[in-house]
């Protein structure tokens, strides 16, 4: 509703851009600031479309290495579709395409050689709602390494589990109950055994869809602070509503709206100094 | 604007004669539901009672224990099977009765008619176990012939008119005299559970039917449920959705409808006529009722499949398992209840299907137990038709005996399906 609100305004008010070109084409702004780390992920020219909707515009993002990039903006933007490219979950629904091109370390990830499988290895994902198998804590963080036969022995495989709990901040919790169901975990557990799954593969990427959204506050700060803590190893993209959550716990935002990248930059500049009005809009929270 | 405002005396006042009224309403609408149960209850109750008070008295027989002198002109040391036991057991009955006997010798006729064919069997065994009791005079017990047995059971008595009995007053009266001296007992009727079926009521049993039954429910398992789960896992999961996916989902739900009848005409025509296979055989029973219970397997799969949430895939497939390793590794473990009650139903159903069994061959009489998936064999559900067609009397109650074990049969299978379902379920 607010969204349609949104949209009439800023047709009649025509003050969608400062350039005074039509809201809809134009291109991004892109604050000047140098970059965090190497850029991992280089998307160019990325739409997407279900079917006959189009639901992405002609994305081009740099997401850079070892730092948290946000992606933001109202529900339905092209947030997590534009997410799901990154590891090509796109492909398992049916009816979707993604045009453009999408670069991992100066590789196309959409290219005929490139096995979703094994990019899938190299991209994790943490979804919106905690989604552990129903299976016991060690079978859930174990099952990556197994799929892909990363562990040579049971005591390999013990480490790796030992490991990556640690590095998610669960292991002094679960450490004398690993057989017991992952599922009877609480709610900011199971998306610390989730992440614990994803990185047990050591993926160079992590995605993640609003992960904290189903989570309470505390559990919440819990996560964010494990963000911060992969940040050193991992290129981490994330997708959130809050506002507060991006500013906590990125370096990179990139605001979406209606399918297309508005403004991308140093998050701290983007929270202080939008050049965009509807950015501006957003994030002082008069729609979304 | 004439109208009075709405005080809140009036909306609470409102707000009650409106709830009163949703109240009324739910009441109504329990006790349609608890007369719909009372209904479906009070016929289960009607059919079960029918069928067990007109099948209990077929659990339970009588048999006749007879002195027997082993005469050693009649009985041959080395053949004994060839002695004419009965006739032997008949004359010397009716010489202890003192009933005299005319010279075509009908009462001794009348009197062996009383005995089972087992008789002469028994006596048979017992001989040539122990020549030396030839000579001597041996207590030879077999069971009574099914009218007598139906007399001894009250069901049929001296005041029955006589063209509706087939005993005749003399009979009845020399069946009284041996059970006042103590030569009939009642028993449990071990033969219904350790016989095959037989023209004699009284040695008839369901034991062939139900190992027939057993047999063919095997291959039907072996075939409908790796082919209906592996379908249904291709259409749910693998498959594109297009114009003959669609064309096919709606050919599995019409055939899921399709008369049993059919089917079996089906059969008869593939499986015998084309393929030459053995008629009234476990293996095209078996066949034909794997052609039934497919649609219906794939179905519930289907269905079952679909209710696995899609956050457990996308959680596979986002760690990087292949398509394969999704569906075997989690969707179909999870949706294992499913398909396991929906097979196991559709394994009940074919247990109780009769039409079919007909058209390939059971509706004759197939005596003894089949021990092969190609020996003529029959089935429970024929069973209780070619039963409940005897001229017998004494298959009547056997009839409802049959249709007890085949109730019983199905119990345990729903038994069976619960317990499955209890051990795969898992929580997510």
């Amino acid at each position: 509703m607010k969204f349609t609100l949104f949209r009439a305004a800023d047709g009649t008010e025509g003050g969608g851009s400062p350039v005074g070109a039509p809201v809809i084409s134009a291109p991004p702004v892109v604050h000047s600031s140098a970059p965090m780390g190497p850029t991992k992920i280089a998307a160019r020219d990325v739409s997407v479309f279900y079917g006959d909707k189009q639901a992405l515009y002609d994305v081009s993002l740099d997401i850079p290495d070892k730092t948290v990039t946000a992606l933001i903006g109202p529900s339905g933007c092209g947030k997590s579709t534009f997410l799901r490219t990154m590891n090509r979950m796109n492909d398992t629904i049916p009816g979707a395409k993604v045009t453009g091109r999408i670069e991992m370390d100066g590789a196309d990830i959409n290219a005929k050689s490139v096995d979703p499988v094994l990019l899938r290895a190299r991209v994790g994902m943490v979804f919106q709602k905690p989604n552990p198998f129903p299976k016991t804590i060690y079978e859930n963080v174990a099952y990556g390494p197994r799929i892909h036969g990363l562990a040579a022995s049971k005591s390999e495989l013990d480490s790796v589990v030992e490991a990556s709990l640690k590095r998610a901040g669960l292991w002094d919790e679960v450490a004398d109950r690993l057989h017991s169901p992952g599922t009877g975990l609480s709610g900011g557990q199971q998306q610390r055994l989730v992440i614990a799954r994803a990185i047990a593969v050591e993926p160079e990427v992590i995605l993640m869809d609003e992960p904290c959204s189903a989570l309470d506050p505390i559990a919440t700060a819990r996560i964010e602070e494990l963000i911060d803590e992969l940040r050193e190893r991992y290129c981490i993209v994330i997708v959130t509503h809050s506002m507060a959550q991006a500013a906590r716990v990125s370096q990179r935002t990139a605001f979406f709206h209606m399918g297309r990248l508005v403004e991308t930059g140093d998050t701290e500049d983007i929270f202080t100094n939008p050049r965009e009005r509807r950015t501006l809009d957003y994030i002082t929270g008069r729609f979304g | 604007m004439t109208e009075t405002p709405v005080t809140s005396a009036m909306r609470a006042e409102r707000l009650r004669a409106g709830l009163k009224r949703r109240y009324a309403r739910e009441g109504r609408f329990r006790l349609y539901g608890l007369l719909a149960i009372g209904v479906a209850v009070g016929f289960l109750l009607l059919l079960l009672g029918r069928i067990i008070e007109q099948g209990h008295t077929a659990f339970y027989a009588h048999t006749v224990t007879v002195p027997v002198y082993m005469d050693p002109a009649r009985v041959d040391r080395a053949y004994p099977q060839g002695t004419n036991f009965e006739l032997l057991v008949a004359e010397q009955q009716l010489a202890r009765m003192g009933v005299a006997d005319d010279a075509e010798g009908s009462k001794a006729t009348a009197m062996r008619s009383l005995f089972s064919a087992d008789l002469k069997f028994a006596a048979a065994e017992i001989v040539q176990n122990n020549p030396n009791l030839i000579g001597q005079t041996v207590p030879v017990a077999a069971s009574v012939s099914d009218e007598a047995d139906l007399y001894f059971k009250g069901e049929i008595s001296i005041d029955t008119p006589a063209e509706q009995r087939r005993l005749t007053d003399e009979q009845i009266g020399w069946l009284d005299r041996m059970k006042d001296s103590g030569l009939v007992a009642a028993h449990f009727n071990s033969a219904l559970f350790t016989n095959g079926d037989s023209t004699e009521p009284e040695l008839a049993g369901v034991l062939g039917a139900v190992v027939g039954s057993a047999l063919m429910l095997l291959v039907t398992a072996f075939i409908a449920i790796p082919l209906g789960v592996g379908a249904a896992l291709y259409l749910e999961e693998f498959a594109p959705r297009n114009r003959l996916t669609d064309l096919i989902e709606v050919n599995i739900n019409n055939l899921a409808a399709v008369p049993s009848i059919i089917y079996g005409l089906l059969g008869l025509a593939l499986f015998i006529n084309w393929m030459h296979l053995p008629r009234a055989s476990p293996l095209v029973g078996g066949l034909v009722l794997a052609l039934m219970a497919l649609p219906t397997i794939i179905i519930a799969t289907r269905s079952s499949l679909k209710a696995v949430p899609p956050s457990i895939r996308e959680a596979a497939l986002a760690m990087g398992a292949s398509k394969t390793q999704t569906v075997f590794q989690h969707t179909l473990p999870l949706a294992m209840p499913g398909v396991m009650t929906g097979a196991i139903i559709s394994m009940a159903h074919a247990l109780g299907e009769t039409a079919p069994l007909l058209l390939i061959g059971m509706v004759s009489f197939i005596p003894g137990i089949p021990g092969a998936l190609d020996a003529p064999t029959g089935a429970l559900p024929s069973l209780v038709y070619i039963w409940e067609n005897a001229s017998e009397r004494a298959f009547h109650e056997r009839t409802a005996a049959a249709i007890l074990v085949l109730l019983a049969f199905m119990i345990v299978m729903n038994a069976a399906a619960i317990f499955l379902r209890r051990r795969f379920e898992r929580r997510w």
